[in-house]
């Protein structure tokens, strides 16, 4: 038992009191002045601060009254008291509990980043289909109106004849609402959301035959059918609050950069899920895959020689593997051509002339 | 009775933080942001500003630093559902209808100010945090007034500096300065603060006017520059080096003038206070701590908001004595999640 002089603060002002503590086995008296009692602390309660910046001392408290603090000079702490107490719990993530804590964070990302895709394709099947079809409505006529769409009553016919085909298998309300030419001389095509397929101008100028228009038009179609466009902008949320979530920062140029590239990925998976669609709804509709492999394998041909990468390819896997997985192995069944001759020239009529600026027509 | 006087040079507060401690702190919390894909950085975050608060002396007895990195990290998350995503989404449909619709665009500047008006809430609020977090002597600190309020004069002044091409800025920096300071508390008691712009307007108006004259300058040179290439060498070293330097050295005066009328106005108690802030030694905090980050990749920055804390403690001085005895635990509530808002708007709140 031993006496030793320390200052006290009470918690209810910021006054320092000189007090004498009185060290016994069950706890700190503290008195005062005046030699009255201030305050017994029992040692299970005491929490120690550690060592006080500038030689100050030590910092002590207490769980039972949380705002009091009572500082003792250091040799008295070390000899007196030290042996009875506890450190004042820090809150702090050591050795296994870190490594835990680290291992479920990365888990969890890798889960939300995996299962994202298929998290959004729900999703976007639970967008009402009217509110798909105003948004696509607002996209739709912006770039027809840009571009005017090209209008011919034998080319609609044929363009109605061949959506007709490849769209068979699917059901009504997965099928395109709209087919419409642009005059646009980019080799491109674009599903929108609300179930409108704009094809390019450019596009049916570079084509060699109505089989490479069906296969563009079957990858479109899937597209539409699977609400991939809905689903990407989802994603695309759902991707930007778990970069943010890691670097902590909206406004960062790392998080966009992250979120593009990962954005870049899954649209990747995209194309490979359209292509595999296409496949599908040409043999339905007893088409050749060969005019859509041999379309990638055009495109790809462009690419390796540097030419103007066409837009199509922004976003798409490398178009010599499309090719290849478009290609069907081993002898084809009976397949006919996707439009007739006659049905196939009024389509590429449809905008008049043939465009003379078209990068297609460079080549043929 | 517990009268508390300043020592006679006035300085009440010391920072006692080693930087190699410091450093050592920095080099771990990278590590186990790295491993954690930098989640770690709220429990990291806590550990910097224990050190830093812990380091600091009021009276030769340490601040205490009381708030945790779980509560960084709900604050954090928080913010990034309730506020972020929404505003992404606005954001997007914007986006989207101005791509058919280019006047829709306009949209995006009331989401604009929305962003400013978060900022400055945002600002606020960590103040708050962070002062409801700090202990001395077991009393706890504390910010009152509204975050809304502050956020809104936030907007507004933002709005007057662009109209006045800058010229509203130092008024309402003063203002919003006010209203911080005049509303933290310290146990049961206010802060007062009377610091006016006025003063402050003569070291504006030279940068004013050297910006003013450096923006015009900029046009002049690339023009001369295209006629006479003998010129070139000589016309690139004014604008990469004394351009930049004939900007610095106004604004460090017009801003270490800020700092000392802000101290000058302010008054807690019986004390008065004083800021010795220099032009000098501010261009070597900033400088300094610039370049500690950027050379570091940011994974010094603790060190630098280190210098920025013995810096803080060495210019202020106070006068006049404080009633400890009469200085009462508050009775304010806390916060209950930390500074969410301003740790994902912007890189503020760092220490």
């Amino acid at each position: 038992m031993r006496d030793f002089p320390a200052t006290f603060h009470d918690g209810r002002t910021a006054a320092a009191h000189p007090v004498t503590v009185r060290a016994t086995p069950a706890g700190l008296r503290i008195l005062g002045e005046d030699g009255l009692m201030r305050a017994f602390w029992t040692t299970a309660d005491l929490r120690a601060d550690g060592q006080l910046p500038g030689k100050g001392g030590v910092r002590l408290r207490c769980l039972a009254d949380p705002d009091a603090r009572l500082i003792l000079p250091d040799g008295e702490f070390i000899r007196t008291v030290a042996p009875f107490i506890t450190a004042t719990p820090r809150e702090r993530l050591g050795g296994w509990k870190a490594a835990a804590a680290a291992i479920a964070a990365v888990g969890l990302l890798a889960a939300a980043a995996l299962g994202l895709p298929a998290a959004s394709r729900h999703l976007a099947r639970l967008v009402p289909p009217s509110l798909e079809a105003r948004w696509g409505a607002a996209l739709t006529e912006g770039m027809e109106q840009r571009w005017g769409v090209c209008q011919a009553p034998a080319g609609d016919a044929a363009l109605a004849l061949l959506t007709a085909r490849l769209a068979a298998p699917l059901a009504p309300e997965l099928r395109p609402r709209r087919v419409v030419v642009v005059r646009q001389a980019m080799i491109n095509a674009l599903a929108l959301p609300g179930g409108t397929v704009l094809l390019f101008q450019g596009l049916l100028d570079d084509a060699l035959g109505p089989d490479e228009v069906a296969g563009v038009l079957a990858h479109e179609f899937t597209h539409i059918a699977e609400r991939h466009v809905t689903a990407a902008t989802i994603r695309g949320l759902g991707l930007g609050a778990l970069v943010t979530l890691v670097t902590g920062d909206a406004s960062g140029a790392l998080a966009g950069g992250a979120t593009a590239l990962l954005a870049g990925a899954y649209s990747r998976d995209d194309e490979e899920a359209a292509d595999r669609g296409a496949v599908r709804l040409l043999d339905a509709a007893s088409v050749s895959t060969a005019g859509m492999a041999a379309f990638f394998r055009r495109i790809g041909e462009r690419e390796a020689r540097g030419g103007a990468l066409p837009a199509w390819l922004s976003t798409h896997p490398d178009p010599e593997a499309r090719a290849a997985a478009v290609t069907r192995a081993g002898p084809e069944r009976a397949v006919s051509p996707a439009l007739p001759a006659e049905q196939w020239a009024a389509l590429r009529a449809i905008c008049g002339k043939a465009n003379p600026g078209g990068p297609g027509t460079l080549r043929h | 009775m517990d009268q508390l006087a300043p020592p006679a040079d006035g300085r009440v507060f010391e920072q006692h933080g080693a930087t190699g401690a410091m450093a050592r702190l920095a080099a771990r919390n990278f590590v186990l942001n790295v491993l954690t894909l930098s989640f770690y950085r709220f429990w990291g975050k806590t550990r910097v500003r224990r050190f830093l608060w812990e380091n600091t002396t009021a009276w030769g007895e340490p601040l205490e630093y009381t708030g945790t990195g779980k509560e960084l990290f709900i604050g954090f998350l928080v913010v990034l559902m309730v506020v972020l995503l929404p505003l992404i989404v606005v954001m997007a449909a914007i986006q989207t209808a101005a791509a058919t619709f280019p006047p829709a665009a306009l949209l995006g500047v009331p989401v604009y100010l929305l962003v400013l008006f978060l900022i400055g809430a945002g600002l606020y609020r960590a103040h708050r945090y962070r002062m409801s977090r700090t202990v001395w002597r077991g009393i706890r600190g504390g910010l009152e007034g509204s975050a809304a309020v502050y956020g809104l004069t936030f907007v507004l002044v933002a709005l007057a500096s662009v109209v006045t091409l800058g010229w509203a800025g130092p008024w309402g920096e003063m203002k919003l300065a006010r209203y911080r300071l005049a509303n933290t508390t310290f146990g049961a008691r206010r802060f007062q603060c009377d610091a006016a712009a006025g003063p402050v307007y003569n070291r504006f108006a030279v940068v004013w006017l050297v910006g003013f004259a450096a923006f015009m300058a900029m046009p002049l040179v690339a023009v001369m520059g295209e006629d006479a290439t003998s010129l070139v060498p000589l016309l690139s070293a004014v604008v990469i080096v004394i351009v930049p330097l004939a900007i610095a050295i106004p604004l460090a005066a017009y801003r270490a003038a800020v700092y000392r009328q802000l101290a000058a106005g302010t008054r807690f108690g019986g004390l008065r206070f004083a800021a010795d802030v220099r032009t000098w030694p501010l261009i070597r905090l900033v400088v300094g701590n610039w370049l500690i980050t950027a050379l570091s990749l940011g994974v010094l920055r603790p060190v630098a908001a280190l210098r920025t804390f013995r810096f803080a403690a060495a210019a202020i001085t106070a006068q006049g004595t404080l009633d400890a005895a009469d200085l009462a635990q508050g009775t304010a509530a806390r916060p209950r999640t930390g500074e969410g808002l301003i740790a994902v708007l912007d890189g503020a709140g760092d220490f």
